[in-house]
């Protein structure tokens, strides 16, 4: 039988925007933009919460419902630092640290009793550590298994440690409502309500073949979920297993749509930029890569393309993403969203090119040096030439994926 | 437009023009082959834009005209007639009647208004015999990227001096370069070209015609180049863009140099090869006191390795290489011996032919340039 805690960190970055101004302490504070802008609210402080502000939300809506709310737009560098420093706090405790997202990490205790004490005491002594060392609140839910640990931690906040004894797992989710379960959102939520099921001991008493006919394989995970088992999806990877993404990608939305060849172009050029960084991040390789077009109402249109070699140069994306662009952009339509992504990782160090070979060792060196000091002051440190007039305020999300702390590269 | 011609003169210059027609029918058409009449004869024009064939064949002409019709049907059906006398006669609606023995077909064509006129050929800059240059394309042609977005890859430089003619080609991972004395007196300075792939394999099909001794006539204007072999025309678009500076790429010193007989050592990497990996096709050379090994393994799957002995003193050293690009050069190279140039293992290697003499290997000159130069693998 497993131990394993779910720690998730309350109003994260809300709580970290309180540490810089102490003054935000008890007020409505909205990450993720300006009131008036586009986009969604990356994270509402308890007392947004109040007025119904939720994450994910359009920013436009959590200015309407509170007009007196506090818009930051956020500082990504500082939250993955205190991530950073939370997960390096964990790992004294267990090395198997899954951090599912900047916010939150699964850990598996298992056999940590002779060194920690007993899971409750262990958790009391996680959370002092984590206060201890970043000034920060947060939740933690224990169990056996990730799925009940992370409805715990969610029913321990804020700021509480909840443990389910092994055996009542049931029991205890058998009252809550079935969309606390990961994986149920509102559709699922509603065809459940319309065959009657409400509560997760509804669901528990349902066949597994009953659920399977009429869901297929989520019915299948529902019902392993509602009896408080690992079921479906990522819930069935081990913690700490290697999990490297099989993509990366970002995307950008413009306040306002745009047909400005120079901001499209440099646009592209950021975004290679960033995606380039994180694929470094992870030590990994790229052999494809993708554009995404998105106009004026809404139609989207993806190209891509796949690379003579892996490269985790910024140069190969650049060239690549700028080629499909110009050679896939209407000229003079107005554009709402750009993205890109790459995909096809490797581990391995590409070939040496002989025509190519001693400016891939001139930009290896140099991005290596830039990716650096970005860890240290933030993204915005220091950018390509291209993409200098296409610098945009990043919107940040808790449930983004964390990146790593940098992987030694072999 | 009428005319009569002889079977096999029609579908031999026919052919020629299979490689050129556009395939995608984008512009309809491209599909289709011009036929004009001339003194005595016929020309057949076929180009996909980028290249274009001009040819001719003896044809008794009744009524002077022009027309265009589908290169792909008219050959399959010309292929099967009898080697006897074909008659075209061309209606005012652009429908064709053939007529050979008891065979009747009637074929549309297409208004020649329509087709593209194919630029003409600059005075000629200088010759070019067809078994050099078909020797000389042979040995580089599959050193092109066939990575599309490295257009200046995608074919090969040529070279042309009053005295001799060069060509290079690389993807990056290799390179290959070739050079011949062929003395064009009219060449000033350096004549620097980018000539396409596509092109290269037409010359080739071309030249494998040519009679002993031919030469082809070459020029070039702002956007063409011209390769005349009697009366056959081939004109292609040149590539535009900087080819990579291949003198800065070209190994100037190598400290060790091995000799190998090519067929032992073609048929020992072919061997070993069995064993790498598909994806990367790696080899490991590994030199040693009087032998170099070969070496190859799958991870799980399998090994091999195989013994050459060879004249090496130096320190031991493993390379990794792709087997594939090494057997591109062995399968190009003519002469029976060749010799390895290296310095180290991560830097790039080189072959270059040797013939061999009295059973030498370290034989002796070929008369002509030959390097190619291979970046090593990290494997």
């Amino acid at each position: 039988m497993k131990t394993i805690f779910h720690i998730d960190m309350d109003a994260f970055f809300v709580s970290v925007e309180e540490l810089l101004d102490p003054t935000l302490k008890g007020k409505p504070v909205i990450v993720g933009g300006k009131g008036t802008e586009r986009g969604v609210v990356s994270a509402a402080s308890y007392e947004a919460r109040k007025y119904g502000i939720h994450s994910a939300m359009p920013l436009r809506t959590a200015q309407q419902l509170c007009p007196h709310a506090i818009f930051l737009d956020g500082h990504m560098h500082l939250y993955k630092e205190y991530s950073d420093k939370v997960e390096a706090v964990l790992r004294t405790f267990s090395p198997l640290v899954d951090m599912a997202s900047i916010d939150e990490a699964y850990m598996d205790m298992t056999g940590c009793e002779r060194l920690f004490g007993p899971p409750l005491q262990a958790a009391h002594r996680l959370h002092q550590a984590i206060t201890d060392k970043t000034g920060l609140n947060s939740s933690i839910g224990i169990s056996t298994s990730r799925l009940v640990s992370k409805i715990a931690s969610d029913q321990a906040k804020r700021n509480g440690i909840l443990w389910i004894l092994p055996g009542t797992e049931a029991n205890w989710l058998a009252p809550l409502e079935v969309k606390r379960i990961p994986g149920v959102g509102k559709v699922t939520e509603k065809q459940l309500a319309t065959i009657g099921i409400k509560r997760i001991g509804d669901l528990a008493q349902l066949d597994e073949k009953f659920l399977m006919d009429r869901f297929g394989k989520l019915g299948l995970a529902l019902s392993g979920k509602a009896h408080g088992k690992d079921a479906g999806g990522w819930f069935d990877t081990e913690i700490g297993s290697n999990d490297d993404p099989k993509s990366i990608s970002h995307e950008h939305t413009f306040n306002e749509d745009t047909s400005d060849f120079t901001t499209l172009r440099a646009t592209l050029v950021r975004l290679c930029e960033k995606v380039m960084k994180r694929l470094r991040d992870h030590g990994l390789h790229a052999r494809t890569t993708q554009l995404k077009l998105r106009f004026e109402g809404f139609e989207t249109i993806t190209r891509a393309k796949s690379l003579a070699d892996p490269t985790d140069i910024d140069r190969d994306i650049v060239d690549a993403i700028l080629q499909l662009f110009e050679s896939n952009y209407p000229k003079g339509r107005k554009v709402r969203l750009l993205g890109v992504h790459v995909g096809q990782f490797t581990t391995t160090t590409p070939q040496p090119n002989l025509l190519t070979g001693q400016d891939d060792h001139k930009w290896r060196s140099a991005l290596k040096a830039a990716d650096k000091l970005k860890d240290k002051f933030g993204q915005d440190t220091l950018h390509l030439g291209g993409a200098l007039k296409g610098i945009y305020k990043d919107r940040v999300h808790e449930a983004a994926p964390k990146d790593p702390i940098r992987k030694p590269k072999q | 437009m009428e005319f009569s011609v002889k079977q096999s003169d029609m579908v031999r210059e026919l052919n020629l023009s299979q490689g050129v027609v556009e395939k995608k029918t984008t512009i309809p058409i491209l599909s289709n082959v011009l036929i004009e009449s001339g003194d005595g004869m016929i020309h057949l024009t076929a180009t996909d834009l980028e290249l274009g064939v001009r040819c001719s064949c003896p044809a008794r002409i009744i009524k002077a005209g022009s027309c265009t019709l589908p290169a792909r049907r008219l050959l399959d059906y010309i292929r099967l007639l009898p080697d006897a006398e074909v008659n075209f006669k061309v209606m005012d609606n652009q429908w064709a009647n053939i007529v050979c023995g008891r065979s009747r077909s009637r074929i549309a064509g297409m208004s020649r208004e329509s087709y593209p006129e194919l630029p003409a050929m600059p005075p000629s800059l200088g010759e070019i015999p067809a078994a050099i240059l078909s020797a000389m394309i042979q040995k580089t042609i599959f050193s092109i990227s066939s990575e599309e977005s490295r257009f200046t890859l995608n074919g090969a430089q040529l070279l042309m001096t009053d005295k001799a003619l060069t060509m290079v080609a690389t993807d990056g991972h290799r390179l290959a370069l070739v050079e011949h004395k062929v003395a064009n007196p009219g060449v000033e300075g350096v004549y620097k070209t980018l000539l396409p792939k596509k092109a290269m394999q037409e010359l080739l099909k071309l030249a494998s015609d040519a009679d002993e001794g031919a030469a082809f006539l070459f020029s070039g204007d702002d956007n063409h180049l011209f390769f005349q072999l009697g009366e056959r025309l081939l004109l292609s678009r040149k590539l535009t863009g900087n080819f990579p500076d291949f003198d800065r790429v070209l190994p100037k010193t190598q400290t060790h140099q091995v000799h190998f007989g090519k067929d032992e050592m073609k048929t020992t990497i072919q061997r070993v090869s069995q064993f790498s990996e598909e994806r990367s096709r790696a080899i490991r050379l590994q030199f040693a006191d009087g032998e170099m090994k070969v070496f190859s393994s799958m991870s799980d799957t399998g090994e091999s390795e195989e013994t050459i002995a060879i004249d090496y003193s130096g320190p031991a050293t493993d390379i990794g290489f792709n087997a594939q690009y090494l057997l591109d050069f062995l399968g190009a190279s003519a002469e029976g011996a060749f010799s390895f140039l290296f310095n180290e293992a991560q830097s790039a290697g080189e072959m270059r032919p040797a013939a061999v003499r009295d059973g030498d290997k370290k034989g002796g000159e070929v008369g002509y340039t030959y390097r190619y130069v291979v970046m090593p693998m990290r494997i």
